[in-house]
């Protein structure tokens, strides 16, 4: 299996047309992938393209609308080093804190986290409850898309053959005085998400004027609730308040039973978790 | 004198990378051996195997053997006790792991690519996965021929009229509780290396708690003379019990007689480890436990079943020490326990740490709780009120004539601010949150137990280069036996610690000392040692008694590096001294064998051997928890051990072992969760089989209870088992402390936690206090 390190985009994009190629982030989803198909007799990829030497994958940027445009092949550990953030993403900053262990977040990317497009995948709650669009590269030029067009199912994106993920937009999100995010693992680190939720809240005057909310682990993809989002609308965030809302997404959740959890649990939870929203 | 407490012989070598484990053996122009097994690809755990085809796997590039049945030469059986499982099955397969070829290939990179081509064809046959279906008329027979069908064992311990005692007692509790499968989940998983030299003995290094042992079950299976087999037991990179057995050892053993005088290596991944190593075993009890109106219990009624999986493997072991200790460190007049091991097409349960007592912990101590809460009394006095102490006659009858110090296990947590502060920390629990405190009584017998002679022999060797140098014949598994025996020999030598050299175990070299296992380690190689080097002592001061022209050996003593004469102050270094003695007068050799109780009053049934024990090891645990009310996730806050380990040796040592007991229990309590679906393992790679991590296991505070079991090496007696069996029981314990949930089947997940919780009472938040 030959490996190639491209350091700028247009050498990235020549080495994605060798025959059998295969982008690699952090790898810690690939490699792990590449091993049990070797175990298992299934073909490999017959080259592996480097995206941690292109310089311009990486980093935080501020863009002219205040925006943060965070390159796709920053690491995880490079993106919670990075000051803004912490500032101005806490509920992504919490996520990522909880994503693996240390040597996972050490190679594991931000756009190897999406291109995955696992439901379990811890960056995806926040990023689609903040917003966030993605910028897509190729030969042909460059487009953006909202992240939640572009996952389409487990596994599944929309990135065409040629074309890279090289960075992620998170509009500002100044004016919401909530911002919550909490992962429900089965243990403190080196867990899959069983359920997750970020939210982000703005009130008016101590009542909820928009609400956006997004679950990991519960769907095919991070779902989102409109009607518990409008039934909070106008709401003090109070138990009462919030118990109801849960059971809104109790009712409306459609999870599945796997190795970590049930249905029953993850239905459960998910309405549960809002109430780590209210104002006690 | 030399230091009381060095750092272990192994930690500087472990610390920096360079100790060499089996894993590390790689000699030059070694193959690589690799089992196929196909039942888990094919779901297949039950069947008969109607043909092997390996062409495809011939056609490998550098496969240069594929093996079958066919190809074992001797009786193609191996087992512990009962040689009931093949080292590749020819006919049938019985648990999704078996394997029924070897392949034998020049590189990793081949030997995988020939496993993935090798085919099968298995036809399924109904399978057995249930233990009480597996004993219903007409179920599937997992080994045909067996005049007890799939019921491996029964046995029954009886001690005074448990059935009269129930009636009569004042209040009974009672209760059924299930304790699941449990992987060893150690870093270093099963391995070795193999080369026949052409002298015709069989060389071995494997990552074995067994060395000697293995010797016999490799002969037996392949028909070897098991004297021709030379085995090393380099340190372990883990054992806890599973390393206890034959694991690669024959297969090994089967490669090395097809590769023209090769070494071949062997070392499952970690995906065939989970399917193919032994587990602890699951099991199933149902309880009763009578006492007076004050506390004092009076009877113990238990029957218990034990799923040993395809094979026999220690299964009746494991559920006769259950048995022994299904009733806890309590006195209890009446007691009934009974208990049957059975054949399913499970995984293979065998030895794991806390050998069936991990399993009767829960429940003994969860009807503990439950009887202090029914008769309104502290449970801690409760327990302390029928602790066993010394001269009590336990559960099986055995009078305790060694050290018994559970009460003051127990005084020592009593007086711990967690325990006395216990109702501060319930009251202080945060919005959504439940805090608890929780108390185990847990104990662990020492040795193999009646039947099985537990003899350790010790050699000691004065080196011509005026060095000692200890010959260890007890595997280290990480338990730190090996730096203990440098110190026990240290001490008894009047030696620096660090200047006693260990040969580790070679069947070669050291004598027969039985496995690394049962508590038993340092115990018993220690006192072996502890008389070798006493001898060797003497001998030195008598051999230099000539040199110095004493006509007595009054004055004469041993220090470190030299002997002196007191009186004249004269000394000579031991290197000088070596060079006047004949190599074999400058070692010494002595044995051990561990008492055995004598007079038993109960009556017990159906045991063939390692029953009962003498000599026990006692701790009191407490376990400080938050339980989150909107998840079910139970976190360990705080964890308190107080251990009854005879007089301590070192600390270190002592704690690591306490500590390590504790975090191992507490994955078991909370996070393990085997899953298995008609045989096949569900949790196949530690992603779906969770142990805890650094983040999950509070810091545990070790406390040593001061005592003194006299007939141990300089007091001590065996710690390693003990500590895995109080987490479980403790945080049951925390759980109806913070909200009064009554918790049978472990593991304690979050999903049964909410589901209790729901039950119990509706999630509602509390403002903190």
């Amino acid at each position: 299996m030959k490996v190639l390190t491209p350091r700028e985009l247009p050498e990235l994009f020549a080495a994605l047309e060798t025959p059998g190629a295969h982008m690699l982030a952090g790898g810690t989803d690939l490699l792990v992938r590449l091993r049990a198909a070797e175990r298992e007799g299934r073909a490999l990829p017959q080259a592996l393209v480097r995206l941690d030497g292109v310089a311009v994958l990486r980093g935080i940027v501020r863009e002219a609308d205040g925006s943060l445009r965070l390159g796709a092949a920053a690491t995880h550990a490079e993106l919670l080093a990075h000051p803004l953030l912490r500032q101005e993403l806490p509920e992504l900053a919490a996520a990522l804190c909880e994503l693996g262990s240390p040597p996972i977040r050490n190679m594991g990317t931000l756009g190897g986290n999406i291109c995955t497009a696992s439901p379990a995948g811890d960056s995806l709650p926040p990023l689609m409850a903040l917003g966030a669009e993605v910028e897509l590269a190729s030969l042909a030029g460059t487009r953006r898309m909202a992240l939640s067009d572009f996952i389409t199912g487990p596994g599944r994106t929309s990135l065409k053959p040629g074309e890279v993920l090289t960075a992620v937009i998170a509009p500002p999100a100044r004016n919401f005085q909530v911002r919550h995010f909490e992962k429900v693992g089965r243990r403190g680190a080196l867990a899959v998400a069983v359920v997750s939720l970020a939210a982000l809240v703005r009130l008016e005057r101590g009542r909820v004027a928009e609400a956006r909310l997004a679950w990991g682990s519960v769907g095919p993809t991070v779902w989102r609730c409109p009607e518990a989002e409008a039934a909070l609308m106008g709401q003090r965030l109070t138990l009462t308040a919030l118990g109801r809302v849960g059971a809104i997404v109790r009712e409306n959740v459609r999870p599945i039973d796997d190795i970590r959890a049930s249905a029953d649990y993850r239905r459960q939870v998910a309405g549960n978790l809002l109430l780590r929203l209210a104002v006690l | 004198m030399p230091r009381l407490s060095p750092p272990r012989a192994d930690a500087l070598s472990k610390a920096t990378g360079a100790e060499r484990y089996a894993f590390d053996v790689l000699p030059e122009g070694c193959l690589h051996a690799g089992a196929y097994r196909p039942g888990a690809a094919l779901g297949v755990a039950h069947g008969r195997v109607r043909g092997v085809d390996a062409s495809a796997a011939l056609a490998v590039p550098g496969v240069l053997r594929v093996l079958t049945a066919a190809d074992v030469p001797g009786p193609n059986l191996h087992g512990i006790m009962h040689k009931d499982q093949p080292v590749l099955c020819g006919e049938v397969i019985r648990h999704a792991g078996d394997p029924v070829a070897l392949l034998l290939a020049e590189t990793p990179e081949a030997l995988r690519a020939g496993l993935a081509a090798m085919r099968a064809d298995i036809e399924p046959l109904p399978g057995v996965f249930d233990p009480e279906a597996a004993l219903k008329r007409g179920a599937p027979l997992v080994h045909q021929g067996r005049k007890d069908g799939n019921l491996l064992l029964r046995a029954v311990i009886e001690k005074g009229k448990a059935k009269a005692a129930l009636k009569a007692a004042a209040v009974v509790v009672r209760g059924e509780f299930s304790t699941p499968v449990q992987e060893h989940a150690f870093l270093e998983t099963q391995c070795g290396v193999a080369q026949m030299l052409p002298d015709g003995i069989l060389h071995m290094t494997l990552s074995t708690q067994s060395p000697f042992r293995d010797r016999f079950e490799i002969g037996g299976a392949l028909g070897l003379d098991p004297f021709k087999i030379r085995i090393r037991a380099p340190h372990l990179g883990g054992g806890f019990g599973g390393k206890d057995g034959a694991t690669v050892q024959c297969l090994l053993g089967l490669a090395a007689l097809n590769t023209g005088g090769k070494p071949v290596r062997m070392a499952w991944d970690r995906e065939e480890s989970i399917l193919a190593g032994f587990k602890r075993h699951a099991v199933r009890l149902r309880c009763a436990l009578g006492a007076e109106a004050d506390g004092t219990l009076t009877v113990f009624d238990c029957r218990m079943l034990f799923d040993t999986g395809a094979y026999a493997h220690l299964g009746g072991e494991v559920m006769e020490l259950s048995m022994e200790h299904a009733s806890g460190p309590y006195r209890v007049p009446h007691v009934r326990v009974e208990g049957r091991c059975v054949y399913t097409n499970n995984p293979i349960a065998g030895a794991f740490r806390g050998f069936g007592v991990a399993q009767a912990s829960p429940a003994f101590e969860g009807l503990m709780d439950e009887l202090a809460a029914k008769l309104g009394l502290d449970p801690l006095a409760l327990r302390r009120k029928n602790a066993l102490t010394r001269g009590d006659e336990n559960c099986s009858g055995v009078r305790l004539t060694g050290s018994t110090d559970l009460c003051a296990c127990l005084d020592a947590v009593a007086g711990h601010p967690f325990w006395t502060g216990r109702e501060d920390w319930r009251k202080s629990a945060p919005p959504f949150t439940r805090r608890g405190v929780g108390l185990a009584a847990v104990f662990n017998g020492m040795g193999y137990g009646r039947g099985l002679p537990d003899m350790a022999i010790a050699k000691v060797e004065l080196t011509e280069a005026g060095e000692f140098l200890v010959y260890n014949a007890v595997a280290d598994m990480g338990q730190g036996n090996a730096s203990a025996f440098a110190l026990l020999a240290a001490q008894e030598l009047n030696q620096e610690a660090a200047s006693v050299g260990l040969v580790m175990p070679d069947t070669e070299r050291c004598h027969p000392s039985g496995s690394s296992s049962a508590g038993r380690s340092t115990y018993t190689f220690g006192n072996a040692l502890v008389r070798a080097c006493a001898a060797l002592r003497h001998k030195l001061i008598s051999r230099a008694a000539m040199p110095f022209l004493c006509d007595t050996l009054d004055g004469l003593e041993l220090e470190p590096g030299r002997v002196v004469h007191r009186p004249t102050g004269r000394a000579m270094p031991l290197s000088v001294l070596a060079r006047f003695l004949p190599h074999d007068d400058r070692i010494c050799v002595a044995e051990f064998l561990m008492p055995v109780a004598q007079d038993i009053s109960g009556s017990a049934r159906g045991f063939m051997i390692g029953f009962p024990h003498l000599l026990f090891a006692y701790a009191a645990h407490l376990a400080r928890i938050e339980l989150d009310e909107l998840t079910g996730r139970v976190r360990v806050c705080d964890y308190v051990c107080a251990t009854d380990g005879g007089r301590v040796l070192t600390r270190q040592g002592f704690d690591q072992q306490a500590q390590g007991g504790a975090a191992q229990g507490i994955g078991f309590a909370l996070f393990e969760d085997f899953r298995l679906d008609q045989g096949r393992t569900l949790t196949s790679d530690l992603t779906r089989y969770l142990i805890p991590t650094a983040l999950d296991v509070p810091d545990t505070v070790s406390l040593a209870v001061d005592g003194c079991e006299d007939s141990g090496p300089h007091g001590l007696k065996g710690v390693g088992e003990v500590g895995l069996n109080g987490p479980a029981p403790a945080i049951a314990s925390a759980l109806r402390h913070c909200a009064g949930l009554r918790l049978r089947q472990l593991p304690f997940t979050p999903e049964r936690l909410l589901k209790a919780l729901s039950k119990a009472r509706p999630a509602k938040a509390r403002r903190s206090a």
